[in-house]
């Protein structure tokens, strides 16, 4: 519960932005898997005011999204993390194979460090750009919604909650422990079961990778 | 060193606390928990124990040097020194001592956790230990020579582990003594390891022509060797210091560096153009290192098998001083084991990894050489797990695993490089060691050409390595089937011909070269090894022919002619004999085929027959 307490108060003083199109489902919820009751009001209304900013500055709704959107991946990412970058084909790979079904890859950068340039240069050097959004997350409003702890993290946004957040595949095991290639690909998982119609069977798993709480606020 | 001193002074006083009231010990917790600074507490064990590789320019992918550099990654930092992933060492601390050995306390590591879980404090700067100079370019000073790749290579962004070997000519116009060798990966984010080993022979070379892109992807040649029983090679953080002068090893003429690359894909595609020093000495080494190696090359893994145990021994014929240890394993070793027996029955541990991680390939040099007395038993015992629960096993599910230097197949080895006390006793241990390791080189061979039954260069190596071994049969039988696979190949029937006259089948050895020159009539070697064999069947007026052949067709070689002269004394015409013998003679060969031409000529003056 404190975690969402602080998403409202940090919500609450950034300044709010037109919304940029339709909602993908009616409310956000805070806990992962579990739909929220209760239009506008507790949980909800904190989605409803959780504002990131755009690349460029200015308050961005991260839930906002064109009709046809049936789930957003946000994935947390830094531009030096050595575990995020190497797992940046397999990212634009999910988000070529995910899109014709609705779904929308959204990089967030948590690190208030980097800035738009570095972030441009960053998205042109792994290829990410046309293939995914990119949105900075410096109060950490998305970081603590969703309960990220690392880069790279992925969370789930469908039908109006957090269905996922984890890591995208078990590559890696522990900093330094890592298979030859993954034996489970959660992230891809999680996606099918969403557009199945299906619950998500493992909600959540441990992502590996760089601290976020390492990141300056 | 601060950090300790903080430590220790710290714990008394919170026991004695203890003690104390409950009330008490809350008033006074905040006084005495004095929190970590990284000023104080954490630059000095940064500075000693990380930054020889996190400094600007190191070999690691980020530095560490500033405040700033390690507050963005504390928690990190806390994770991967808990988890003793860093520093990266993976033998035992009880081991060695080895050079470049830098581990933390477990005191230590217990202090960075707290500090970065109290926020990561900056602190006092003036706290701060002086300053240390990095040099960011050669440790060991400006080399005698550099060489680098002719055009960089790229790697590309995906992918597990990457292995390719570059093969770089060394231009030097003379034989040189080298003292130092130092790697420099040029692209620290992505370049993990090296192997290096030298070439005297084309072959590495003409693997390399054949992959249009810089280096090759395949397997290290059989001619690519240590050089004269000395380690070389590189991990993160590792510079091997000079050699002392008289232990530096011969670089001839005309050879190739080999250095094979274990690179890790970065997300992106990244140039990759790593560069080698090289320091030379300037006189031929007084004392030469013997390279023992255990391990077995019959290596079968069942599927599943989560304790398959390899085990290899040597009882050392000549006293020794250990100078370095290489355990060799793929990614299914977990606990790789080198220990020494002395005679008395005592031990004395080699090394220990109760965790082996195929990415961290130290060579450990021991600071003092460890002595071990004739008789003394070397071993090893290597533990693999090739289960499923196993992270780094490459195959999932779990496949049979055998032998072979792919990373999916598996490899079990323990080098151990001594010190004799002198020559004879180099030339002893040299002697007694390598039919063993031949014997096991030759079982590797067996476990790839059943795998590539139709590879005829691993067929023609097993053959080299049976006739080394004196199994005739065995070599015949490799030849005839590289025969079989290249019928046209004159060389494939030479090759036969010779095991086959080394077994005495000299019929058959005939029918061999005959076959050759059938198909390449100039070969002068199938011309000369035929006239061998005609001599030994009492054939002497065609060997004649086939010898004169070898003259006409390589006028210049003293060996031809001394063959000849000997064909001539055979069939009694003992003025032609010294006549062909003194013409060899003005050919100025070498020294010891010199004295035997002056021998045999010596012979035919007095009208007397050479023994065949």
């Amino acid at each position: 519960m404190r975690r969402l307490l602080t998403a409202i108060v940090l919500a609450g003083i950034l300044p709010i932005a037109p919304r940029a199109g339709p909602r993908v489902g009616p409310h956000a919820g805070h806990r992962v898997g579990h739909r929220f009751s209760g239009a506008g009001a507790g949980v909800g209304a904190a989605a409803e005011q959780l504002r990131v900013q755009h690349i460029d500055g200015g308050a961005a709704d991260p839930f906002a999204a064109p009709a046809g959107v049936t789930a957003i991946v946000f994935l947390f990412t830094s531009t030096d993390c050595p575990i995020s970058n190497r797992y940046a084909p397999e990212v634009r790979r999910l988000a070529a194979a995910f899109a014709p079904r609705g779904v929308v890859f959204r990089l967030i950068y948590p690190n208030p460090a980097e800035r738009a340039p570095a972030i441009r240069e960053h998205m042109t050097a792994f290829a990410y750009a046309g293939a995914t959004q990119a949105l900075r997350d410096p109060e950490h409003a998305l970081v603590k919604f969703v309960g990220a702890t690392v880069t790279p993290e992925a969370a789930v946004y469908a039908g109006g909650h957090i269905v996922y957040r984890g890591r995208i595949d078990d590559r890696y095991v522990d900093l330094g422990l890592e298979r030859p290639a993954p034996t489970r690909r959660d992230l891809a998982q999680a996606l099918t079961a969403v557009i199945a119609g299906k619950p998500v069977l493992q909600p959540t798993t441990q992502a590996v990778g760089c601290f976020i709480a390492d990141f300056v606020r | 060193m601060n950090a300790a001193l903080l430590n220790t002074v710290a714990r008394p006083f919170q026991a004695r606390a203890l003690h104390v009231s409950l009330g008490v010990l809350l008033i006074a917790a905040p006084a005495a928990a004095q929190s970590l600074t990284y000023a104080r507490d954490i630059a000095p064990l940064i500075v000693d124990r990380c930054a020889m590789c996190h400094h600007p320019g190191g070999s690691a992918p980020f530095s560490l040097l500033t405040y700033a550099d390690a507050k963005r990654r504390a928690t990190q930092i806390a994770a991967v020194t808990k988890s003793r992933f860093m520093p990266p060492w993976k033998a035992d601390p009880g081991d060695g001592p080895f050079v470049g050995q830098h581990p933390l306390s477990d005191a230590e590591i217990r202090l960075i956790e707290r500090w970065a879980g109290e926020g990561a404090a900056e602190g006092d700067p003036r706290d701060m230990p002086p300053p240390r100079a990095w040099s960011e370019g050669w440790q060991l000073g400006t080399p005698d020579l550099v060489l680098t790749l002719d055009q960089p290579y790229t790697l590309p962004p995906e992918g597990t582990d990457v292995f390719r070997i570059f093969v770089l000519p060394i231009p030097v116009d003379a034989a040189r003594f080298v003292r130092g060798l130092e790697f420099r990966p040029g692209n620290p984010r992505v370049v993990h390891h090296a192997n290096i080993r030298v070439d005297a022979t084309p072959a590495s070379r003409r693997l390399d022509d054949q992959d249009p892109a810089p280096g090759y992807d395949g397997l290290i040649a059989h001619s690519a060797q240590y050089p004269d029983g000395h380690f070389l090679g590189w991990t993160p953080g590792q510079v091997v210091p000079l050699l002392p002068k008289d232990l530096a090893w011969r670089l001839e003429k005309r050879t190739d560096l080999v250095v094979q690359l274990h690179m890790q894909p970065s997300g992106k595609a990244e140039v990759v153009a790593p560069s080698v020093g090289l320091y030379f000495g300037d006189a031929a080494p007084a004392r030469t290192p013997a390279m023992l190696r255990l391990g077995r090359q019959n290596i079968d893994i069942p599927a599943g098998d989560a304790r398959y145990v390899v085990t290899d021994s040597y009882v050392l014929p000549v006293d020794v001083e250990v100078q370095a240890v290489q355990p060799h394993a793929h990614y299914r070793a977990h606990d790789v084991r080198g220990l020494a027996t002395l005679p008395d029955g005592s031990t004395k541990r080699l090394i220990d990894i109760a965790d082996w991680d195929f990415r961290w390939q130290h060579v450990y040099r021991f600071v003092t050489p460890l002595r071990l007395p004739k008789g003394t038993t070397v071993s090893m015992r290597y533990v693999y797990d090739n289960s499923a629960d196993n992270p780094r096993n490459p195959q999932q599910p779990p496949k049979r695993a055998r032998w072979g230097q792919r990373s999916s197949d598996e490899m079990g080895d323990l080098w151990i490089q001594v010190l004799t006390r002198d020559v004879p006793d180099l030339e002893r241990i040299s002697r007694d060691f390598r039919p063993k390791v031949a014997a096991e080189d030759v079982r590797g061979y067996e476990v790839e050409i059943e795998k590539h039954p139709d590879d005829t260069a691993l067929h023609d190596d097993a053959a080299l390595l049976y006739l080394e071994l004196g199994r005739h049969e065995s070599a015949i039988a490799h030849f005839r089937t590289s025969a079989k696979l290249k019928p046209q190949s004159a060389a494939a029937h030479y090759n036969l011909g010779t095991a086959l006259t080394l077994a005495r089948r000299l019929d058959e050895a005939a029918g061999e070269y005959r076959a050759a020159l059938g198909i390449d009539p100039a070969y002068a070697n199938a011309h000369n090894n035929l006239g061998n064999v005609l001599i030994a069947e009492g054939k002497v007026d065609e060997a004649i022919v086939e010898f004169r052949e070898v003259v006409r067709l390589q006028p210049d070689s003293p060996a031809g002619l001394k063959n000849l002269a000997a064909a001539y004394a055979m069939a009694g015409q003992f003025e032609r004999a010294v006549d062909t013998a003194e013409a060899a003679l003005r050919l100025n060969p070498a020294e010891t085929l010199a004295g035997e031409i002056r021998r045999l000529k010596a012979l035919y003056v007095q009208h007397k027959r050479p023994v065949p």
